[in-house]
């Protein structure tokens, strides 16, 4: 049974899906990304740890190009998604949030009916040609986010009557159904309570086998829990990034040892 | 490793007193094995007794410990250092326990000893194997209270001597007994106690050896330096 865990905690493959290299992110004057390289493997969970304000949530925001919604905001340097620069003038920052969906630190669903809220992208990305096929994307969406056996009887409900922890995984269903190949998830258990924490993260678990899963989270226990592979910023900095077990039990840099064991904010 | 304390100074306390418990224990093992030998060697029927008595405190103490360490885990989910830190002690009592057992064994032989009359020559030895094995406890629980792994290192190489006097001591016995069969009890019981000191002489390199991961967070990887050949000889005089 343990060494079941042991096995399944490992990264199947090792193939980048994500490159950042020599990042630098300014709000006006304000360097808050310094110098950030960073490979982020596919099916694989990474987790971005630090204390507020070091960063993390705005570099999560460069890999879909939120940042572009913020004026004030500068980026430079190289991401690549499948070797092709997502900040290239060709690429169409609207299709690439397809491929890169994003889940937030609240529930956000759309006043509309949960069978809509999970229909949305995939009506407006005209990925099904008809009624039938719509139906399986937003069953087999719901399936994934776990929430299918909870919702199958009310889909015409409104998606805002959920509790918190089922509008989060309804988010989740949203964010899915569009078949990304990455997912970006900025604290989104931080509203939850612990029961629907862990049916979200045993989601996530799941979800890795398909995709790259990008995790932005406070709780550094959610990190070891659900994670492969670490990354801590602070200051701005990616201070150390590796695997998961190794950062939770012997990390090289004193600023994360620090960090994790509770001694600097 | 770094001072800083914990912003939850709570989690200091804790860990204070799991290291303060280790101290604690380290300083009754040290005295059981300092009295056991003092004991075999002075014939003293009081202080063996006292060192058989006094081996349930020691007992108790790792009891504790591991209720303590298994609080911290539950309770603070410690990482990193402080991670190495609980794991170590844990490794840490047990050795220490053992260690006490050890000696409490040898202080029950050395009362069935002064039955017995003395046989000339391997006191010494005995007294100066079980002289080192002290120092390297020592040591090595100097080295876990000052996080010094280069000590602990030290400690770790020093286990082959404790092993070379055991296996001269082991052909002296042997000669002994083929030369006396008279001899026969006394150097079963003689053989017992070395063999028990050298086994405190390996607990001690484990608690160097952990104290060596607390620091470092790796185990040494090298081969620890053993010389033990007793398990390989037939015949004494070979």
């Amino acid at each position: 049974m343990n060494d079941m865990h042991l096995i399944n905690r490992g990264v199947d493959m090792n193939e980048t899906k994500i490159s950042a290299r020599n990042v630098q992110v300014y709000y006006g004057t304000t360097h808050a990304i310094k110098d950030v390289s960073v490979e982020i493997l596919d099916h694989a969970v990474t987790a971005f740890i630090g204390p507020s304000g070091c960063g993390k949530s705005t570099f999560l925001r460069c890999l879909n190009r939120m940042n572009d919604t913020i004026d004030t905001c500068r980026v430079e340097g190289e991401i690549t998604l499948d070797q092709e620069d997502i900040y290239d003038k060709r690429v169409d920052p609207v299709q690439l949030r397809a491929k890169v969906g994003m889940v937030f630190q609240k529930p956000n669903p759309f006043p509309k009916s949960i069978y809509d809220n999970v229909a949305y992208g995939p009506k407006i990305h005209g990925m099904t040609r008809n009624k039938a096929e719509l139906d399986d994307i937003v069953e087999s969406a719901l399936r994934r986010a776990a929430l299918w056996g909870e919702v199958k009887d009310r889909l015409a409900a409104p998606g805002t009557g959920l509790s918190g922890g089922q509008q989060q995984r309804l988010c989740i269903a949203r964010a899915v159904a569009t078949a990304p190949e990455v997912l970006l998830m900025d604290e989104p258990c931080s509203a939850l309570d612990p029961i629907a924490t862990a049916q979200v993260e045993e989601l996530i678990d799941e979800l890795r086998t398909n995709f790259s899963v990008v995790i932005v989270t406070h709780s550094m226990q959610q990190a070891a829990r659900v994670s492969q592979k670490t990354a801590f910023f602070h200051l701005g900095h990616l201070v150390e990034y590796g695997d998961t077990s190794q950062i939770f039990t012997k990390p090289v840099d004193p600023r994360t040892e620090s960090y994790i064991t509770g001694r600097i904010g | 490793m770094h001072k800083d304390p914990h912003i939850l100074s709570a989690f200091d306390r804790d860990l204070e007193t799991v290291q303060a418990l280790i101290m604690k224990m380290g300083g009754l093992v040290e005295a059981a094995t300092l009295d056991a030998a003092q004991a075999l060697e002075m014939r003293d029927d009081d202080l063996a007794q006292r060192v058989r008595s006094n081996d349930a405190a020691i007992d108790a103490l790792e009891a504790q410990i591991n209720d303590e360490a298994a609080r911290l885990i539950a309770l603070r989910a410690p990482t990193a250092s402080d991670l190495r830190m609980v794991l170590s002690v844990l490794k840490i009592a047990a050795s220490l326990e053992r260690t006490g057992d050890y000696a409490k064994n040898i202080a029950k032989r050395s009362l069935i000893l002064t039955q017995l009359p003395a046989l000339n020559g391997s006191g010494g030895t005995i007294r100066r194997m079980s002289k080192q094995v002290e120092q390297m406890l020592k040591d090595a629980l100097d080295a876990y209270i000052r996080r010094d792994a280069i000590l602990a290192e030290d400690v770790r190489s020093r286990d082959q001597e404790v092993d070379q006097i055991y296996n001269a001591l082991f052909r002296v016995l042997l000669t002994h007994m083929l030369e006396d069969p008279r001899n026969i009890t006394t150097c079963m019981h003689l053989h017992f106690i070395a063999k028990n000191i050298e086994r405190m002489g390996d607990h001690a390199t484990t608690i160097a050896e952990q104290v060596i991961y607390l620091v470092t967070g790796q185990l040494p990887e090298d081969p620890r330096p053993k010389d033990d050949t007793t398990s390989l000889l037939a015949d004494p005089k070979s």
